[in-house]
């Protein structure tokens, strides 16, 4: 079952998706940062949700982000 | 809430104040009741955050190297900070959540705090600025945060009373006008141990932490590299921090 990795809600004004730490098809542990979004004057890392493969990427870096939004997707086995 | 723990220290290798830094926003997440502080200065450097550029350093790279200034690209929100000897380095690893805080509260109470901290100094005209806090126009205390498992790192640098000619240089937000410091904003000497104090004082209250205790600076084997505050001025800090009342702010900032 594919895991979402979401958005969360920071209270705060616009925010972008900065950096992936992790590559498509790479091998993730839950509560390893795997991807951060900045807003204003702060950086927010987004843990893995699970432990399994980052088998999907929708959105990038400089891409506005919304609080509950989908921004890649972990699957249990390699892509 | 919980007992804020401090560690003041002195002039730490930025390298050293990242892994160490690193291991206690580990220990803060793995724990129900810590948040630390860390107080610091750092040998001249230059930071950058993710709003940051090359750009903004108008020093090109044989200047730097005659000064033996690098530029490290950090992970943290802003763009580029001068860090220099008579600028205190701030360092909140605070549980967010735990705190009741959302992003934008917690960056609201940071540039609190430094205001109050600038205040007390009798720099009345002190403000909130989209990159810090701003006095006249120019840019006094800076801030750029990261958050890890809704725990926070880097923090805030405060202008006391470091050399503001080489800021003209370096954009650090805040506006056209370079960086300025208490001192001269003051306008008279300052002493910095104190706005230390001033600033444990105000993270305390304005974070409503219940109390702080000053930690040596130790608290694993892999940070015994960490260079204390002298031991004179480790007593001293202490011996203060622990006997005074403090009623007027002039009093804070005697010479």
């Amino acid at each position: 079952m594919p895991m979402p990795i979401r958005m969360p809600d920071l209270g705060a004004g616009p925010a972008r998706l900065s950096v992936w730490y992790a590559e498509h098809g790479e091998r993730v542990l839950e509560g390893e940062r795997i991807v951060e979004v900045l807003t204003e004057r702060a950086t927010f890392e987004i843990v893995a949700p699970a432990t399994g493969v980052l088998a999907e990427k929708h959105a990038f870096p400089q891409d506005r982000l919304d609080p509950g939004q989908i921004l890649g997707m972990i699957s249990e086995e390699a892509p | 809430m919980s007992t804020l723990e401090v560690y003041l220290l002195d002039h730490v290798p930025f390298e050293q104040l990242l892994t160490w830094q690193r291991r206690m926003v580990y220990e803060v997440s793995g724990s129900t009741d810590r948040a630390v502080l860390l107080l610091c200065e750092h040998e001249p450097l230059i930071s950058v955050g993710r709003e940051g550029s090359r750009a903004d350093i108008r020093f090109d790279a044989d200047e730097l190297r005659q000064r033996n200034w690098s530029i490290r690209w950090v992970n943290r929100g802003g763009g580029c900070t001068l860090h220099l000897p008579g600028q205190l380095a701030i360092y909140p690893i605070f549980p967010l959540r735990r705190l009741g805080l959302n992003l934008p509260t917690y960056l609201s109470h940071l540039r609190d705090v430094m205001r109050n901290v600038v205040a007390d100094a009798n720099i009345r005209s002190a403000s909130h600025d989209p990159s810090g806090v701003a006095v006249n126009g120019r840019l006094i205390a800076q801030v750029g945060v990261a958050v890890r498992n809704w725990v926070s790192y880097f923090g805030t640098v405060l202008n006391v009373n470091p050399d503001l000619e080489p800021f003209r240089r370096v954009d650090c937000g805040g506006g056209a006008s370079p960086m300025t410091s208490i001192e001269r904003e003051r306008r008279l000497s300052i002493n910095p141990q104190l706005v230390r104090q001033r600033i444990v004082e105000h993270m305390r209250e304005r974070f409503g932490f219940d109390d702080y205790v000053l930690r040596p600076g130790r608290t694993s084997d892999d940070s015994r590299n960490i260079p204390l505050l002298s031991r004179s001025v480790h007593r001293r800090t202490f011996e203060s921090l622990g006997a005074l009342i403090w009623s007027r702010s002039q009093e804070f900032f005697g010479t």
